[in-house]
């Protein structure tokens, strides 16, 4: 395989923009800004991926990480008290020690790359990339390729368990009052006790709608 | 584009990812720390793939399983922040100290 | 190299965002007969165009100005890489991926953000509602398409769509897989909410997403909906129609009577089907057509298994 000139001067802007953008993330003022640069960044090293002759790789990495990010974008705006990026942001602790251990990583792991001897086994001239990776997941490495598929089904179960406000007997959380938002403060997002009385009956038919 | 240079590519997304997830208090930037730390982990199979590993479609399967890897990892991840926030309404690393003692 | 991977694709891909679009409002406003017409049926979508030209482009207190300035261009960008992918003849394809079917998915994925983007950045209540309707509708719309092209892909045994086309020579799918057809109409109206399904720029939301919009970018908005419709009915015409395929007349030919059918089809049915509250639109999704899904590729599997 020998990369033409526009193969070379298409990784370099797409490594620019991946380097860039994940950059982006952890100093941007909105975390749905902060998700969306994420992607981008997935969707250069995909366009590296398919550079590299990885078309079906690159073009999952598209719609893997385009729902991924939608997701999380969506999390971002529940969690967070500043979502669309109207005041400054910064929430980091350890921020030296973080920056160097950044670097130190970058450094450590660029040396492998440096002075590594790795051998030079190029792909060969005329092969399927799809069709080999089909193959695989179908034949020798079935059994790797099915394990994922039932941890992820066992996942969706824990998911599903874990975030589920709704038992075999009723509500989880049951008579629990949650703590206040600061420390000996009123029951955070409690509705007042008159109020409470009356939201009940309407309570459960709601619950299944989230 | 060669090994080297996409490695060194994946080496910076991991050291960016490195700095996230070490540095935020939100549980979700942190998530993207991780994710970001995967992305680069992802490159460096597809580089090593094309350049070292003669077409051996086992560097493909491995990028498919951190791909499954990415989805469970943010699936259970914001299972638990979920169940965290309902326990304590809290959305920040500092916020959990109970295991310090 | 240049003409054939640069210029060929940039070509095919714009002229038909351009053309189709204008097909669309053209078309559009032929079927709505009985409402009065003001003013010929194929200069009225050139003056509102003009007229959208001319008005300024407001902006909203506090956007995020980079996703509201880009949203509108980067979904007519989305639009213009699918018209790209469309196979015209075995040999006249604007880029031939070997994974082109993946990629038209990834699209509907990556259009998921960019609409969310376009109700998000305008920091305004109405827009941001429809831009969260739209994200819980559209994953389901993802779901359903992906079945089914996995369906189109079986009997190919090949990613490739002019492999899919090929694979049509003797029967075409929308024959041998009943089902795909019409689930892939319903994603193709959801995806551009179209009709029926247009829950995103919905009139109970007075817009929509595009409720802050004015001015030209409004113009390319309403460009790319219409264009993202036209690589809609020409990817459907290509997975289950045959494509190029057809006696007499050379194969591009072919293509574009079958989109234009497929076009009429979708308008049509934009403008006859009843609307739905987006909840339910939500449960018909995911209890009734996502099934629907999983069937017609259990069916695919089982006749392209019979078929070889």
């Amino acid at each position: 395989m020998t990369p033409s000139p526009a193969t070379h001067i298409a990784f370099v802007v797409l490594a620019a923009l991946a380097v860039l953008s994940g950059w982006r993330v952890f100093c941007t003022d909105s975390m749905v800004r902060a998700s969306f640069f994420l992607l981008l960044s997935f969707i250069a090293v995909g366009g590296i991926m398919i550079l590299l002759t990885a078309e079906y790789l690159g073009v999952a990495m598209f719609f893997m990480m385009a729902v991924e990010m939608m997701v999380m974008a969506l999390f971002m705006v529940m969690f967070m008290m500043n979502p669309a990026g109207l005041n400054p942001m910064k929430m980091v602790h350890q921020e030296r020690v973080a920056i160097v251990a950044g670097v130190a990583v970058f450094g450590v792991l660029s040396a492998v790359a440096v002075l590594g001897d790795f051998p030079d086994m190029p792909l060969p001239a005329e092969h399927a990339p799809v069709i080999s990776l089909g193959r695989e997941l179908l034949g020798d490495s079935m059994l790797i390729f099915e394990t994922a598929g039932v941890v992820l089904l066992t996942t969706m179960v824990g998911v599903v368990v874990l975030s589920s406000r709704h038992g075999r007997y009723g509500r989880a959380d049951e008579g629990s009052i949650p703590p206040g938002l600061e420390p000996g403060g009123e029951p955070a997002g409690q509705p007042k006790e008159s109020e409470e009385e009356k939201g009940e009956e309407g309570g459960h038919a709601h619950q299944h709608h989230h | 584009m060669t090994l080297t240079t996409l490695l060194v590519l994946a080496a910076a997304l991991i050291g960016i990812g490195f700095y996230g997830a070490l540095s935020q208090q939100s549980f979700v930037m942190l998530m993207m720390g991780l994710e970001l730390m995967l992305n680069g982990a992802m490159l460096a199979a597809v580089a090593f793939w094309a350049y070292s590993g003669a077409g051996a479609p086992e560097g493909q399967l491995l990028t498919i399983v951190i791909m499954a890897v990415m989805a469970i990892e943010m699936a259970l991840g914001f299972a638990l922040v979920v169940a965290v926030f309902r326990a304590k309404q809290a959305d920040t690393t500092e916020a959990l100290s109970e295991l310090k003692q | 190299m240049i003409l054939d991977q640069l210029i060929l694709p940039w070509l095919l891909a714009w002229l038909m965002a351009g053309l189709g679009a204008y097909l669309v409002a053209v078309l559009d406003r032929l079927m709505a007969s009985g409402s009065a017409q003001v003013g010929s049926v194929w200069l009225a979508p050139l003056a509102s165009a003009a007229w959208l030209m001319t008005q300024q482009a407001t902006t909203t207190e506090a956007p995020d100005a980079p996703a509201w300035r880009l949203a509108p261009a980067l979904y007519l960008a989305l639009a213009a890489i699918g018209l790209a992918l469309v196979p015209w003849s075995p040999t006249l394809v604007g880029v031939d991926l070997s994974t082109s079917l993946v990629l038209w998915g990834s699209l509907e994925a990556l259009a998921t953000v960019v609409i969310f983007l376009h109700g998000w950045s305008a920091n305004s209540h109405l827009a941001l509602i429809g831009a969260y309707r739209y994200v819980a509708l559209g994953l389901s719309y993802l779901l359903i398409s992906m079945f089914v092209l996995i369906g189109v892909a079986l009997p190919a045994e090949s990613l490739r769509l002019t492999e899919v086309v090929a694979a049509q020579a003797s029967l075409w799918h929308v024959v041998s897989q009943p089902l795909g057809l019409p689930l892939f109409l319903v994603v193709g109206l959801g995806l551009t909410f179209w009709g029926p399904l247009n829950l995103a720029d919905s009139a109970d939301l007075s817009g929509g997403t595009a409720v802050e919009r004015s001015g030209p970018p409004r113009l390319v908005w309403a460009l790319a909906r219409a264009a993202m419709l036209v690589a809609f009915s020409a990817i459907a015409a290509t997975a289950f129609l045959g494509g190029w395929m057809g006696p007499w007349l050379p194969g591009p030919a072919w293509l574009l009577i079958k989109s234009l059918a497929v076009l009429v089809v979708l308008l049509w049915l934009g403008r006859r089907l009843p609307r739905l509250a987006p909840e339910r639109c939500l449960t018909l999704m995911w209890v009734v057509l996502l099934p629907l899904s999983f069937v017609d590729l259990i069916w695919a599997g089982a006749v392209a298994l019979w078929m070889a």
